[in-house]
């Protein structure tokens, strides 16, 4: 059965990998696989049904509280991009240099980042890109540069990013700690690509102001533009940086505090053009905004975390990580590896299955393999597209192809993951609590 | 702080109701409540009640077990935190069992309309009457129902009115009367409503005991609505004009195929259910999976763009998914209500200051117009054990009968009609008016029917 199962996910995973020249959607053959990963564990599994099911409803649970997370965030941004709040920031950004526009897109998305989840960054930041760069080969570039800065940039901070959120819940890591340990090697990660492009990119960004009209006309129509703007910029960021301050208060899960932040903004979008009449006001409202973002990423997302969940449960992954302690031996080897590894299947039961791994008890907060596992988990998503949530994001949005991306950038995401691994093992010696 | 949270529940709701005079969508008001009922429960001081409750002891058990030693250093107010959140993970899990089977259903629905599919079997319905069609519609809705759960009978027969009766005046009354009959036709089967199943898994009704007893009354329930309508609805179902036609999408084919594998997913989740005994969820995802990879296979001439309005893509954008997250708020509300253990005192002070079991569960049937009948029925049937009340007893199926029809009151007050909502944009006032009291009727028709019936059976 085991077999059977591992089959399937892998023809999943290749099926979603050649998504295009085969021309069935992604989501469709995540969706497809992540159920019958379960059905065949259903049917043909010893263990008790019970236990399958208790085991389905935890994941399923953790699984909602991300998708509605994420509906949430796409949500809110969407509604920013619809009253054209971003303009405030992109109309202030006069460079034509391509390349300098590259540095300061990938410095700023680096350090919202590590304040926003990477998700929600990558989006923030894509939308930005689109404004900015019209041209749409170079703007690819830009976008795969994103999903570099923002995997690194979450990786650092307890609050940026899934994986580090659960470590440092989990008690495996300190706040203090981790940022003083891990942002060195952060920015590494990100400036080893960023240099490599700053020497072979080419091209230029493209005439902004036809396809900004263009695009203003797809957006608005013949109407005139809405006012509320600066507002609504303000309420979304504010509401997106709230979201941490929100948990920590409550201790609630993240999704709530998104929630909360959409119900308001919600209501302000409702209220906030009270001249326009009930179809013109709908595009710029909330109700507008959920028409209009991919909802079928959510989906996807859904599927690949139940084909996981379904692998994690038949204890799986738990016994590819016991094996791989065996044959290498090397902790250091073993989470490069897993940070490998985090490219292909997604980081978060990578990371539980780590935890569960290694124990608290032999390995104390701020130990060495929970900040490297920081890192590696963190970053090391960034070599395939479908390797972190910011990537599938960002996909869904500028629809790039898993092929492209492998071609164009996965080779730079990789240079950056060893080079930023290898400066945390030199520096960590003189920084950390346990060396 | 019990007593804030049910304010901010009642102003909630008041908000949703209010919906047109105050100009705020539902979903926000819907979320914004959800929300804050779980803030306030998260951030108050803990009630001596909820310390008390079994809950709260079982959890604390079920910690123990995990955490072992660590255990002795948590705090009491650390130990209230961590329950808070795993009662809200409960809740949150259970919730997303019925949003992304109630958005599998709808886009599978969606799909085969955009197919035109729907067209097979609109085209074989020749009436021009609108009462006669009411009829039809009404009972091939509550039988449906008693197969299939009541949400997706109510979306599929919708889809199917849309496309019937082109006037929307005339189309909001079959869109409440599908909802009568869902709920109506789910209450005397088993696997017809999620309160029934809830009953009947927990060995509280059998299954011929509840289909005999229960069928006349659930008729009974829908049919009194139905003669009113017969005599006072006015009105043409309207004609479908040329223009509305040709600005839908052209019909690229394969409408058939679409229809009965989008019937056949839909019907298959039951046995799904039954071979796998996985959620319900599990199995609409494989039809819609299935059905997404047909669909998007079936129109290799069609260009990209073009396409996506024929695959599971374009419908995706097109259901409605603020609909979904409405739920998601009031559901998440209610949960606070039934986590701070507010439904379950409320169903015990009524069975103190009543007495009568008959008044308490007609009265929980109303309740569950209000709020979700699924904790209503489990705070029911924790309230009443099975040793003094054994299998198919009057209180078992006359629950399963109040807390299925109640919901047809209020058109939140069932899935069935939080879906048909979105679909057909029905304004809660609206339904309020026009159905609510014909829905009531029907319930309490019913009630007495089933009353009677077994006064003559001379049980109890």
């Amino acid at each position: 059965m085991e077999a059977t199962v591992i089959i399937i996910f892998v023809i999943g995973y290749l099926l979603i990998a050649l998504e295009h020249p085969i021309k069935v959607n992604k989501s469709a053959t995540a969706i497809v696989t992540g159920v019958l990963c379960w059905t065949i564990y259903a049917l043909v599994s010893e263990t008790p049904t019970e236990q399958i099911l208790d085991h389905l409803a935890a994941h399923f649970g953790e699984i909602s509280e991300i998708l509605f997370f994420l509906l949430g965030a796409m949500t809110i941004v969407e509604l920013v991009d619809g009253y054209e709040g971003f303009r405030i920031i992109t109309d202030r950004i006069k460079t034509k240099n391509a390349k300098k526009l590259l540095w300061i897109i990938c410095t700023i998305t680096f350090f919202l980042s590590a304040i926003l989840d990477n998700l929600t960054t990558a989006i923030v930041m894509v939308s930005l890109v689109r404004r900015l760069v019209p041209s749409r080969d170079m703007r690819l570039f830009f976008v795969g540069m994103i999903v570099i800065a923002a995997n690194a940039g979450g990786a650092w901070s307890p609050i940026g990013d899934v994986t580090t959120t659960m470590l440092w819940i989990g008690g495996q890591i300190s706040t203090v700690n981790i940022i003083k340990t891990l942002i060195l090697p952060s920015i590494v990660c990100m400036v080893v690509p960023l240099l490599y492009l700053q020497f072979t990119l080419k091209g230029e960004l493209g005439d902004a102001n036809q396809s900004t009209e263009g695009a203003e006309n797809n957006v608005h129509g013949s109407h005139a533009p809405v006012k509320g703007a600066k507002t609504m910029l303000f309420l979304g960021v504010g509401g997106l940086i709230a979201v941490p301050f929100f948990k920590t208060v409550t201790h609630l899960p993240p999704y709530v505090g998104m929630l909360l932040s959409l119900g308001i903004i919600w209501i302000v979008s409702e209220l906030m053009n009270p001249h326009l009449s009930e179809r013109e006001k709908k595009r710029y409202t909330a109700a507008g905004a959920l028409g209009r973002i991919d909802v079928a990423s959510v989906l996807f997302f859904l599927g690949i975390l139940l084909a996981v969940a379904a692998l994690q449960s038949m204890g799986l992954l738990h016994r590819f990580a016991a094996y791989l302690a065996e044959t290498i031996g090397d902790n250091r080897v073993i989470i490069t590896l897993i940070g490998i590894l985090s490219a292909v299947v997604d980081n978060v039961p990578l990371v539980a299955a780590s935890m569960g791994m290694y124990s608290l008890a032999d390995f104390p907060t701020d130990n060495m393999i929970w900040e490297y596992l920081a890192y590696c988990a963190g970053t090391g998503g960034s070599i395939l597209i479908i390797g972190s949530a910011a990537g599938v994001a960002v996909m869904g949005m500028e629809k790039i192809d898993f092929i492209w991306y492998l071609k164009k950038i996965s080779l730079l995401a990789f240079l950056g993951y060893f080079a930023g691994a290898i400066v945390y093992l030199i520096i960590y010696p003189y920084l950390a609590v346990h060396p | 702080m019990e007593t804030v949270i049910i304010i901010v529940f009642v102003i909630g709701y008041l908000a949703i109701a209010l919906e047109h005079s105050i100009k705020i969508n539902k979903t926000a008001s819907a979320i914004l409540t959800g929300v804050i009922c779980w803030t306030l429960f998260a951030v108050a001081s803990p009630s001596e009640s909820i310390l008390g409750s079994s809950q709260f002891a079982t959890f604390l058990e079920g910690l123990k077990l995990d955490l072992a030693d660590k255990f002795s250093t948590l705090g009491q107010h650390e130990l209230y935190i961590r329950f808070v959140g795993s009662e809200l993970s409960h809740h949150l899990a259970q919730i997303s069992e019925i949003l992304f089977f109630l958005m599998g259903a709808m886009t599978i629905v969606e799909l085969v309309d955009a197919h035109h599919g729907f067209r097979f079997i609109t085209d074989r319905i020749k009436t021009e009457n609108a009462k006669s069609l009411l009829w039809i519609i009404c009972w091939v809705t509550f039988f449906l129902s008693s197969v299939l759960d009541n949400l997706t009978t109510a979306i599929v027969m919708v889809s199917l009115i849309r496309k019937l009766i082109p006037n929307k005046d005339m189309r909001l009354f079959f869109a409440g009367m599908i909802v009568i009959a869902a709920n109506a036709g789910g209450a005397w089967t088993p696997i017809g409503d999620v309160t029934t199943t809830m009953l009947w898994i927990g060995g509280q009704i059998s299954t011929l005991s509840i289909m005999k007893v229960m069928f006349i009354p659930s008729v009974i329930c829908m049919l009194t609505p139905l003669v009113y309508l017969s005599f006072t609805l006015k009105g043409e179902i309207g004609k479908a004009s040329d223009s509305a036609t040709k600005s839908k999408a052209a019909d690229v084919g394969g409408g058939l195929l679409m229809l009965i594998l989008g019937i056949g997913a839909l019907m298959s989740v039951p046995i799904f259910k039954t071979l796998t005994h996985l959620p319900p969820y599990i199995g609409m995802l494989f039809g819609l999976g299935i059905l997404w990879v047909v669909s998007e296979l079936i129109h290799p001439e069609l260009d990209e763009a073009v396409k996506k309005n024929y695959t599971a893509a374009g419908a995706l954008s097109r259901i409605d998914v603020p609909s979904v997250l409405f739920f998601l708020g009031i559901l998440l509300a209610v949960g606070s209500l039934e986590s701070m253990l507010t439904l379950e005192h409320f169903a015990e002070y009524l069975a103190h200051t009543i007495g009568d079991n008959r008044i308490i569960i007609t009265l929980i049937g109303l309740l569950s117009a209000i709020v979700d009948n699924v904790p209503l029925v489990a705070a029911s049937m924790g309230m009443y054990s099975l040793d003094v009340y054994p299998m198919d007893h009057l209180i078992w199926e006359y629950l399963a009968y109040c807390a299925g029809t109640g919901g047809s009151i209020l058109i939140i007050g069932s899935a069935a009609g939080v879906a048909v909502m979105g679909m057909e944009k029905i304004d809660f006032m609206w339904y309020t008016k026009k159905i609510s009291l014909i829905a009531m009727m029907g319930y309490f028709g019913g009630a007495a029917a089933y009353l009677f019936i077994e006064h003559l059976l001379g049980k109890n």
